[in-house]
């Protein structure tokens, strides 16, 4: 029991948070929410493939770097302080559910290409108002030409430049149980149709409905059960919450450097003793966050069901950054209004990652 | 990060419980109940010596002053048990006079104190706030004069819980008016029996026993300065730290929860069960998640104290989290319990004896004890985030 960073967490921190200032800025954020501008981060992405972040939680016999969850814990946090693209943590999200849900053959057929940068897409495994309800939301039928796949999946990020969904699909046998199956879902693919659903910030999540799609064997990557599904979900969750947390602090610290230098009545408004208590609580909140966060990537990795440690982290860390980025908006005051100062990208980050997959409501249901 | 108890910390922890499970007997939760720690001669000093035998007032005390030499992370899992199981374990005395005198107490001054306190025979109460000094604890008016070699002591302190089963004070007075107020404090120990000590009982509302303690003339040997003299503030700030850190477990909150849960399941008087209600099971995981967070937040101040730094900042986070925490488990049974909850201890049908209904009494203490949450937001900010101090 040490919960204090080791030197190796220390130094992953420190190289992943230099390629994120030089490859992400906030102009970077803004220009991919253009209309017409760049759909795909191209740079950043040749720069974590050569970092070797995409290799990180994986094993050395795909070509992973053996690294573990709590590695990944680490790149999600500085990734998160940097408002990293979600087009780019949605393939890391690819990965890892190959990997707790492919059969072998298939894992090694589609890991290698995903760790050199070559597979990209996006996870459509459980609901996005609740992370633990994995029931499929799509019927799949054995016909002559293949397995035909029908139905339609909500909110899918980033399905646009994907290579693959991975979702899951019911398949029903005349009188057996139905088994369900983990699939690659082309989203070019004749009778997929994609409508964009972008929220106001300019996610791109997409309405994806299927009719009669059909699904190539090697695309099948084996039958899957309830609670492996679940995990890779909550997997998710959890290093949103790691996203949240460090988004968080990150938001104190810019929030603590303009009250630090913006002065009013002679003195900077930071030495008001009203405007150090919502520093503090801001504080109190995000630690509270970034502990939950870490302990449930912890416990999952190595092995647990994970929803309560789960619950607990979208309990404090949706909390956390939504409260935190409301509190900077009152302390930067009109400053921190204008779309210029950058402010809003974190709000609104922490608005979507607070109720993607569900937010504090559902997070207690699955405690209580 | 590890979040895991390595095996080691494992077998610690199944020896304190093993421990509690064979002393915690039905005739010391029964004192416990009545007289709470003023019974002398009784189930409490025998159970007191069990924990003396296991050399446990010691538990963190490096082995050359006759310690155990167990890490912060030790000392917190034993004092989590030890609340959890609603008994006094290693207090103040233990857990941070003693390791002040072990920084910075001349050699005189371990080779005295430190074996009567790891044989659990020198208990200290701490004499910090006076009547007009207590968040402004630097203006502290208790003074001693040197005379020959003795120290000649006038004054008083006020919230000096308890003295009246001490041995010693833990004593801060002003050995110098002549310098910037916390430049002139110093720290002497002080016999409870010296001529010239009184003490006038206080009882606090949530049934707690304090004291304000009288000193007329009282006269000590000089050596029982500790370290240097006017160097006091930085003892005093370190072992408060330290206090802060060790009152501020959440073991007792743990065992909160956990009864409140089970409370929460059973049929009321009038037969509904409160964990029917959606409402209910809300609060109620809400509490069980902030539980969590202070037992994480418990074991990163012990992590960091195990590196060798007093984490001021984590240390006052888990303390106003933690004391705010206790207010809204209070809040949240007396909600859940309605009238029940204000059935009291000598109440037959009240309630587990009526512990939530004196937790809502004793929940405010440590808002404002151990470092009023104000104070320690400003050290957040302040040393947490170098916001400027604004003349405090």
């Amino acid at each position: 029991m040490k919960l204090v960073a080791t030197e190796e967490e220390r130094d992953l921190a420190a190289a992943m948070r230099d390629l994120f200032t030089t490859h992400c800025p906030t102009t970077l954020v803004r220009a991919l929410r253009e209309p017409g501008g760049e759909r795909f981060p191209q740079k950043l992405w040749e720069a974590l493939v050569r970092a070797e972040v995409l290799a990180l939680p994986f094993a050395a016999d795909v070509g992973g770097s053996d690294g573990t969850l709590d590695d990944l814990a680490v790149v999600y946090a500085e990734a998160g302080r940097a408002l990293c693209p979600s087009v780019v943590l949605n393939t890391i999200h690819l990965g890892l559910a190959i990997d707790a849900l492919a059969a072998p053959d298939r894992r090694a057929a589609r890991l290698p290409s995903l760790i050199r940068g070559d597979l990209r897409g996006t996870v459509a495994v459980a609901s996005p108002y609740d992370a633990t309800d994995v029931r499929p939301r799509l019927r799949a039928e054995r016909t002559a030409d293949g397995l035909r796949v029908t139905g339609r999946l909500d909110y899918v990020g980033d399905a646009d430049p994907a290579d693959a969904v991975l979702t899951t699909a019911a398949v029903e046998t005349y009188g057996e149980p139905d088994e369900v199956l983990a699939l690659l879902v082309d989203p070019a693919a004749p009778g997929v149709q994609l409508t964009p659903l972008p929220t106001s910030a300019d996610d791109r999540w997409y309405e994806i409905v299927l009719d009669g799609v059909l699904v190539a064997d090697d695309a099948v990557l084996g039958a899957v059960g309830e609670e492996e599904l679940r995990r890779v979900a909550l997997t998710v969750r959890a290093l949103q919450c790691v996203d949240m947390a460090a988004g968080a602090e990150t938001v104190i610290a810019r929030t603590v450097a303009h009250t630090c230098s913006r002065e009013q009545f002679g003195r900077p408004i930071g030495s008001f003793q009203a405007a150090q208590h919502l520093v503090a609580d801001m504080h109190i909140a995000t630690q509270a966050a970034r502990l939950a966060a870490r302990s449930a990537v912890f416990w999952l990795g190595r092995g647990r069901p994970g929803v309560r440690e789960t619950a607990i982290a979208v309990l404090k860390a949706a909390t956390a950054y939504r409260r935190v980025t409301a509190d900077a908006h009152q302390l930067h005051g009109g400053m921190g209004y204008v779309l210029e100062t950058d402010l809003h990208l974190w709000s609104e980050r922490a608005r979507r990652l607070g109720v993607e997959g569900g937010g504090v409501d559902v997070a207690a249901g699955w405690l209580a | 990060m590890d979040f895991a108890l390595d095996a080691d910390q494992r077998r610690w922890l199944q020896e304190v419980r093993a421990f509690l499970r064979e002393h915690v007997t039905p005739a010391l939760v029964a004192e416990l109940a009545e007289h709470d720690l003023e019974k002398r001669d009784g189930e409490l000093a025998a159970f007191r010596r069990k924990i003396g035998e296991k050399g446990w007032f010691g538990l963190n005390w490096p082995t050359e002053y006759g310690g155990l030499g167990l890490g912060p992370i030790h000392q917190h899992l034993l004092v989590s048990e030890f609340e959890r199981w609603g008994v006094p374990g290693p207090d103040l005395t233990v857990t941070s006079v003693a390791p002040m005198i072990m920084r910075h107490g001349t050699e005189q001054n371990k080779a005295e104190f430190l074996p009567p306190i790891a044989r659990g025979e020198m208990v200290c109460a701490v004499g910090y706030s006076e009547p007009d000094a207590g968040t402004d604890l630097a203006s502290l008016r208790t003074r001693a004069v040197l005379d020959g070699d003795e120290w000649v002591i006038n004054g008083s302190k006020i919230w000096n819980s308890g003295a009246q089963r001490c041995t010693h004070e833990w004593l801060c007075v002003r050995t110098n008016p002549d310098v910037p107020k916390h430049k002139g404090i110093s720290v002497i120990i002080v016999p409870i029996d010296a001529p010239g000590v009184s003490i006038r009982p206080l009882e606090a509302w949530s049934g707690y026993r304090t004291n304000e303690t009288f000193f007329d003339d009282v006269r000590v040997p000089a050596t029982n300065l500790i370290g240097e003299v006017d160097r006091g503030w930085r003892y005093i700030t370190g072992a408060l730290d330290l206090e802060r850190g060790a009152l501020t477990n959440a073991g007792d909150l743990r065992r909160a929860v956990d009864d409140l849960w089970a409370l929460a399941r059973e049929p009321r008087r009038d037969g509904a069960v409160p964990a029917t209600d959606p409402g209910v099971r809300r609060r109620l995981a809400e509490l069980d998640a902030d539980v969590e967070v202070a037992t994480l937040m418990g074991f990163e101040a012990a992590s960091l104290l195990a590196d060798g730094t007093i984490p001021s900042v984590e240390v006052s986070t888990e303390k106003v989290f933690t004391s705010e925490l206790r207010q809204r488990i209070a809040e949240t049974a007396l909600d859940l319990l309605g009238p029940d909850g204000l059935l009291g201890h000598n109440t037959a049908a009240a309630p587990l004896h009526g512990a939530f209904e004196r937790l809502y009494r004793a929940a405010p203490l440590l808002r404002f004890g151990a470092g009023t949450n104000e104070v320690l937001r400003d050290v957040i900010a302040q040393r947490g985030h170098r916001m400027p101090s604004y003349g405090r």
